[in-house]
């Protein structure tokens, strides 16, 4: 058995689990945390994308040992029991998901890239969601949406430049 | 090098089944709070089909669509429905919760004529109200309207229907009938960019107008556009199940099975044809699955456009746009004397 401990949405996070154990498995079967995605299991389809450090990286192709000592954001974090993530009003608002099984990857995937670039081109965002496989809405209105969620997160940054209130601020 | 061309294809398309019953069943019930309550046996996958029905009910009854609670896909509980397929929901069960929700009205009207002094024929539901018509400041809440009619009167505002679309069977011997009850139309226009030395194509831009009579929600129908078109140009350059001699499939999964991912959508502009169909509800149509049948079509008439060869099977693989290209050159050269 392998012991790890993480931050797992702001929490610190332990489990014992065999060496074989993927990051994936871990997030739903130990910690219950089932918002990521099992799609195909071999890091085709990105449902199961979470942010690792910063990064989107497949959680099914991670070992939980990999993670070991990491912080990781998976689609639960997102959001606040009071109001939903920008990037998810964005993608509300878009009409941008249809059955919304891809949702929770793509979401991470758009945070990961705004969290880096707040002005992305169209062909920035296409390039950021190009692992996350959707058959329903042909990621037109994905793009829209993460255009308006960059729009809007570039509001709240300046709105918190101006009042700087590090209370309030976002996680 | 690369070589421009513009295709374009235009469809029909039935909505619901051919003649078969393929009927939906709706229960509409007003609440005493102003609420609605729809049940209906159909199945949201994601299309938006519980919004757009939830909407036809709130604008039957004069109320908001946030108003409305729409509670699906029991088989226990809700009635009847043959289902979210044939392109159907919004055409079939939106009739049948347009007429449940009429049913329930007519309760509505039936309560509220006393309270208002006025005749039935004289009132109309709006903005959460029962009011009479042209003289909107008589009027009572529904909610009110819903209390007395239960509590007072012992009719409850339910309302049930159920609808089929009508069709005439076709005749054996000459063909004849009408098997459908309504058909939507559609265009799309494709512009891609074919690698006359590779066959590789890239679709740049696809322009789709579609007919879905009244589009009740167009934010959703554009979406179904959107989905449809990927689909499409899946279908026309990426997507193809294969089998071996024992019938074996053998890209079971997403890494030989190719399907478009971001990076292979073109730039997409819809068009929702304004259009009114008098036995949709409010006019409207359906939208699903006519919007992928145009799409490789346009494609392949517009690599044709640019490079001058006609693709016959899908999907049309670099391979196939190449092998195509050299034996269109191939018999170019033939044609001068040696």
């Amino acid at each position: 058995m392998t012991d790890v401990t993480m931050t797992i949405n702001g929490q610190t996070r332990s489990a014992s689990v065999p060496p074989e154990t993927t990051l994936l498995q871990l997030l739903r079967e130990n910690f219950n945390l089932t918002g990521a995605k099992l799609g195909c299991d071999v890091g085709d389809c990105g449902a199961c994308t979470v942010i690792v450090d910063g990064q989107a990286v497949n959680s099914c192709l991670m070992l939980a040992g990999q993670a070991d000592g990491r912080q990781v954001l998976t689609i639960e974090g997102l959001a606040s029991r009071e109001h939903l993530h920008p990037i998810q009003k964005a993608f509300e608002n878009s009409g941008a998901l249809q059955c919304g099984f891809c949702g929770p990857g793509v979401l991470l995937s758009a945070k990961a890239l705004l969290d880096d670039n707040l002005d992305p081109s169209t062909q920035e965002i296409r390039d950021a969601l190009s692992g996350n496989l959707c058959r329903c809405t042909g990621y037109t209105k994905m793009i829209e949406a993460v255009q308006e969620a960059a729009r809007l997160l570039r509001e709240e940054s300046r709105t918190q430049l101006t009042h700087a209130r590090p209370e309030v601020a976002t996680p | 090098m690369k070589r421009r061309g513009r295709g374009i294809a235009c469809m029909w398309y039935p909505i619901g089944f051919t003649v078969s019953a393929n009927p939906s069943a709706a229960t509409v019930k007003m609440n005493e709070d102003g609420t609605a309550t729809v049940l209906t046996g159909t199945v949201e996958t994601g299309q938006g089909s519980l919004t757009v029905l939830g909407q036809i009910a709130a604008e039957a009854l004069g109320i908001a669509t946030d108003d409305v609670h729409v509670v699906s896909a029991d088989t226990d509980t809700t009635p009847m429905d043959t289902g979210a397929i044939a392109s159907r929901t919004t055409y079939v069960t939106g009739n049948a919760i347009f007429l449940a929700a009429e049913a329930a009205k007519a309760i509505l009207f039936e309560a509220a004529a006393p309270m208002l002094d006025v005749k039935v024929s004289q009132l109309e539901a709006k903005d959460r109200k029962i009011q009479v018509k042209n003289y909107p400041q008589r009027n009572v809440s529904i909610g009110e309207v819903a209390l007395r009619a239960q509590a007072v009167l012992g009719t409850p505002a339910i309302g049930s229907a159920s609808w089929n679309p009508p069709t005439v069977a076709l005749d054996p011997e000459t063909g004849q009938g009408k098997p459908f009850a309504t058909y939507v139309y559609a265009t799309q226009i494709a512009e891609v960019d074919v690698d006359d030395e590779t066959g590789e194509v890239e679709v740049l831009r696809i322009a789709a107008a579609h007919d879905c009579g009244t589009a009740i929600n167009p934010m959703l129908v554009e979406g179904q556009v959107e989905g449809g078109i990927s689909m499409g140009v899946g279908m026309a350059l990426q997507e193809e199940m294969l089998f071996d001699a024992n019938g074996r499939h053998i890209n079971p999964n997403l890494t030989n099975y190719i399907m478009p991912t971001s990076l292979d959508m073109p730039e997409i502009t819809v068009d929702i044809v304004q259009g009114f169909d008098p036995t949709g509800p409010f006019g409207a149509k359906g939208v699903g699955e006519p919007t992928a049948v145009p799409t490789s079509a346009a494609i392949l008439n517009a690599i044709h456009d640019a490079v001058g060869v006609r693709v016959y099977s899908l999907p049309a693989t670099s391979e196939k746009v190449l092998t195509a290209i050299k034996a269109k050159r191939a018999a170019e050269q033939k044609q001068i004397p040696a």
